[in-house]
């Protein structure tokens, strides 16, 4: 039950182009070095992530990648759906597939409810509370 | 992010077990029959859980399979871990030989998502499910 590759090397992505802001575009190259992940494979990542309007990109000797929005405007939800489809646990039965009563019941005990709460882990989380607010010493991501 | 067929069909097959009268076994060809997985994947599923002691296996003309506890005591999370391994959603939670461990903020996102996980698949128990699929059988009943 993973996360994959795309999904982490996109938040990572995000996360170090957050805690560069000071700068005005960061070059892929330099991302890809700092993050040890391969440049092309960053490329593609940064593509879907531009696509979904959270990274603006411009190109030329001085180009590179920015946040298009802040950081507690991007939610961490709404990034891995973009990198990874979807993050359920199980595939919605195909349309006209009729599941038997045991795994219809498996289905709603367990598999609807951990989609629930990681939904909610996911979609109460911005990029902000992952790089850690401004001027705060309290540790990041602790709520109740 | 998804749970491996062996996790979920080993869910349905111990939702079988449990829904039988206590102390009854059925064999590999009844859980079939009653779950439509092949029996031969039911063995392959039956060892792990049989090692965890969470399927108990009786020899003989009469034998087959049983839960190996009172369905209180088995969880969900037990039985997935048993077939699936495990349940973090990044590798590197478990291993721990990564040079940025301590200053990785993408960590404690992982973290999260895993607590997550394993506080919802812990708490429910297989007699949870067996309870839910009862009343799910009466209410359908009653429609």
């Amino acid at each position: 039950m993973r996360i994959s590759t795309r999904g982490r090397y996109g938040v990572r992505f995000l996360v170090d182009l957050a805690q560069s802001a000071g700068e005005t575009h960061v070059p892929l190259a330099a991302i890809a070095e700092r993050q040890r992940i391969s440049a092309r494979y960053l490329e593609h990542v940064a593509v879907i992530l531009r696509r979904m309007g959270y990274v603006r990109s411009i190109k030329g000797a001085s180009g590179g990648y920015a946040l298009a929005r802040e950081p507690a405007d991007i939610p961490i939800g709404d990034v891995l759906r973009a990198l990874e489809g979807d993050i359920l646990v199980v595939d919605d039965p195909l349309p006209g597939e009729t599941e038997g009563p045991l795994a219809r019941c498996v289905r709603s005990v367990v598999y609807d409810r951990l989609n629930r709460r990681i939904a909610d882990i996911v979609d109460r989380l911005t990029l902000a509370d992952i790089v850690g607010g401004e001027g705060t010493d309290r540790p990041p991501m602790y709520y109740i | 992010m998804r749970i491996s067929t062996r996790g979920r069909y080993s869910l349905e097959a111990l939702l079988y077990l449990c829904l039988l009268p206590q102390g009854e076994s059925a064999s590999t060809r009844a859980i079939a029959a009653g779950t439509g997985i092949s029996d031969g994947y039911l063995e392959q599923l039956f060892i792990p859980l049989k090692r965890d002691g969470i399927v108990r296996g009786i020899r003989g003309p009469q034998g087959g399979y049983l839960p190996g506890r009172t369905p209180e005591r088995i969880t969900v999370g037990e039985v997935l871990r048993s077939v699936e391994g495990s349940l973090e959603p990044v590798a590197c939670l478990s291993d721990e030989t990564c040079p940025a461990e301590a200053t990785c903020p993408t960590r404690s996102l992982w973290s999260r998502i895993a607590e997550t996980i394993a506080e919802c698949v812990d708490s429910i128990s297989l007699d949870d499910l067996a309870t839910a699929y009862r009343l799910q059988g009466s209410g359908e009943a009653q429609i």
